[in-house]
């Protein structure tokens, strides 16, 4: 009788409509990076066999490969532009690139001494500008037009990471310095901190209310941080990610590295994903948890929310935390795509 | 003590667990009416030391003879010289973690100087003054991207003659730099002119996306991608101003019907200039990439290392407080540094072959000096 139940519960989860939908044709390599348009439903995909592809996402969910071009190293990050025309990427090859979906060419439009690790558009009021960040230890914006940056800005330390909401930028580096930029003054740092986490920072996410940024650590950690020193009272950092040793001890001695954090475009609602292969959805101001996925079969390396927060696109690939060994034939490699229901993202009422 | 308490000092007639020797003497005494004579004695202990007659708590109290022969047996135990044990060890130097400030930084560059560039002669100020390392003359692209839709009019963006490579554009707090035409409108613009000014202007009637001009490269070799078309089909020119991309969906279904999702590579490396006979897609990147793949994995070139830019920053981290099991546990590298440089994915420098001759030299002094600091260390 409870086999017969628990067989047909399967058999109901296998056919509901609402499962997340798997991209089609994704590359044959891991994915490093995620990104949608501003504009429309297209996701860039970067990845480790120096591709980034362009898909369009429907309206139900399903995928077609537009297009794609590569690097000469793997891409580590993606980004639009404003108007959704030109997709930039950053890669091994130390090299930043452009590719116009317009007239599909690509071309080289930033340059380092080291990988980019990661590639922001800035939308200012007076025009859009590249912001690259590599192990080079440099932050450099680009107008891509000419073949020198506009400006360099001295890091402290290799980026690993950065964010923006006009006009606050945030550069998490090696080391684990975080640098805050007001973008009105881009060349200096607005602010230079030790990251409120004690173990490498993994990812910086700005909230979208451009007042404060995430961060997330290898540690199984996040910590919400305020930009202006009247908010710090609302600082604080939460555990995620981690697993218990076996299933008999409760002590969540796991650690997973926390690999990305995205906030929802609309609700300020963000989505951290970890090495352990799980995707949580969390409220920052109610302090609560929103949504746990199903675990993946992979680790879970990027994330993405689509323009106005519907589509909440994630990849499944291996993120090299169990070094080359880790790397095995058959790894899970897919980006699936979750249509994000209002109470998942949406804001809880604050508790009183 | 839990151990003393459990083995030793516990009761046989009740369950009661004691502290010490004396109190569980003076327990069975009073509580059990044993006669101090017939005493039972202490369980699980050393021959000779079942008796009450010391008084241990904990790891107070024990003779200091037993201490030193103690001590002693370790020592010949772990093969150490005798009287380690009894040193207090050596404590971890401490790391600071705190920015160094500008004479403790001066003083470490003048110990760096003697240790590197004593026998050098040439100043070696270069070493540490990154501003001289990254404020090298800017180098142009040694291969310029060049759209390919060659028009003779066109000047391929981002090559120094549009816009002189040396021409610092002022980078005053709120972007004076105008907005950017794409490369579409470069080929609109003659060499020299100003580009128009705001960049997201439609002009009405702009058509979305006329049918692809036959750009398809002819049987480009994509094994895992047969029978593609050009995505975004370029129109022959674009007006400035570019509609966004929703407006790019009506896809030209009658040229190729699509069957399947396709894929077609762009020009992922740039061909070389003045060479327009090389269409892109012929060059894609999957062939490319594939080949050098295969050439990477045979070479014999020595694996890449990850190398600290300064060791004085290494990273390292508090021991937990309980035990974890932290599954990225480099305190100093990212999983994407390791990744990078594995064979695999690693490009040596020459086949990217982006760094100025200039930039390469220094590159090779700086590892020659690093393997003399190493000699000398």
């Amino acid at each position: 009788m409870s086999f017969f139940s628990a067989a047909s519960s399967s058999a109901a989860a296998t056919v509901t409509p609402d499962k997340d939908i798997e991209v089609a044709d994704p590359p044959n390599d891991s994915i490093s990076s995620l990104a949608f348009s501003p504009q429309a439903d297209y996701l860039a995909v970067g990845s480790w066999n120096n591709e980034v592809r362009l898909y369009e996402v429907g309206a139900n969910g399903q995928t077609q490969g537009k297009a794609m071009y590569g690097h000469q190293g793997p891409a580590l990050s993606v980004c639009w532009n404003k108007d959704g025309t030109k997709v930039l990427s950053g890669g091994a090859d130390n090299a930043g690139r452009m590719f116009d979906i317009t007239t599909g060419q690509s071309q080289q439009v930033a340059q380092h001494d080291a990988p980019v690790k990661v590639v922001k558009w800035i939308e200012t009021p007076h025009g859009g500008i590249l912001a690259t960040g590599s192990w080079d230890k440099t932050l450099k914006y680009w107008d891509l037009r000419t073949p020198n940056p506009v400006s360099t800005v001295q890091l402290p330390e290799r980026c690993y990471t950065m964010d923006v909401t006009y006009p606050l930028m945030v550069v998490g580096t090696a080391e684990r310095h975080i640098q805050i930029f007001n973008l009105t003054n881009p060349t200096t740092p607005f602010k230079t901190m030790a990251s409120p986490l004690k173990w490498q920072t993994r990812v910086v996410s700005c909230f979208p209310s451009a007042n404060g940024f995430a961060v997330g650590s290898v540690e199984g950690r996040v910590a919400i941080q305020y930009v202006e020193e009247k908010d710090s009272s609302n600082n604080f950092s939460f555990k995620c990610h981690r697993r218990d040793q076996s299933p008999t001890n409760k002590d969540q001695s796991l650690v997973f590295a926390v690999n990305d954090i995205t906030f929802h475009p609309v609700h300020g609602t963000f989505s951290t994903c970890g090495s352990d292969g799980t995707v949580n959805f969390w409220d920052k101001d109610a302090r609560t948890r929103l949504k746990t996925f199903e675990p993946a079969p992979g680790p879970v390396p990027c994330t993405a929310f689509n323009r106005n927060g519907t589509i909440f696109a994630y990849a499944v690939s291996y993120d090299w935390s169990k070094g080359h060994s880790g790397m095995t034939q058959g790894h899970p490699n897919k980006v699936m795509l979750h249509a994000c229901k209002d109470d998942e993202v949406k804001r809880k009422p604050p508790k009183r | 003590m839990q151990h003393q308490k459990a083995k030793h000092f516990k009761c046989n007639l009740c369950p009661r667990r004691l502290n010490t020797a004396g109190g569980l003497a003076v327990h069975i005494q009073q509580v059990h009416k044993l006669e101090p004579e017939n005493l039972p004695r202490i369980e699980n202990a050393l021959p000779g030391r079942d008796g009450y007659e010391v008084e241990i708590f904990g790891m107070e109290g024990i003779p200091a003879p037993d201490v030193a022969d103690y001590k002693r047996r370790k020592e010949i135990e772990l093969g150490l010289n005798p009287g380690t044990i009894s040193a207090p060890p050596n404590k971890r130097p401490k790391v600071e973690n705190r920015p160094l400030s500008e004479e403790e930084l001066r003083a470490q560059l003048d110990a760096h100087k003697a240790l590197m560039g004593a026998s050098e002669g040439a100043p070696p100020a270069a070493e540490q003054s990154s501003a001289a390392v990254y404020g090298a003359p800017p180098q142009a692209y040694t291969s310029p991207p060049v759209p390919a839709v060659s028009t003779p009019v066109m000047s391929p963006p981002g090559v120094p003659s549009v816009v002189p490579p040396g021409a610092p554009l002022a980078f005053a707090p709120p972007y004076p730099v105008p907005p950017f035409p794409s490369p579409g409108m470069m080929s609109l613009i003659p060499p020299g002119a100003s580009p128009p000014p705001g960049f997201p202007v439609h002009p009405p009637g702009v058509p979305p996306f006329p049918p692809p001009p036959g750009m398809l490269p002819p049987g480009a070799p994509m094994p895992p991608f047969p029978g593609m078309r050009p995505p975004f089909p370029p129109p022959p020119f674009m007006p400035p101003g570019v509609p966004p991309p929703s407006s790019f969906t009506p896809q030209p279904s009658a040229v190729t019907p699509p069957a399947h999702p396709t894929f077609v590579p762009a020009s992922a490396i740039p061909p070389p200039p003045l060479s327009p006979s090389i269409i892109p897609g012929a060059v894609g990147s999957v062939p490319l990439s594939s080949t050098l793949m295969a050439t990477l994995t045979t070479s014999s070139t020595p694996a890449p290392q990850l190398k600290l830019p300064d060791p004085n920053f290494e990273q390292t981290y508090a021991p937990f407080k309980k035990p974890t099991v932290l599954k990225w546990s480099d305190p100093n590298f990212s999983p994407e540094e390791h990744r990078a440089i594995h064979s695999k994915y690693h490009t040596p420098k020459e086949t990217t072959n982006q760094q100025t001759t200039g930039q390469a030299q220094e590159a090779e002094l700086r590892g020659k000096k690093r393997a003399r600091a190493e000699d000398f260390l």
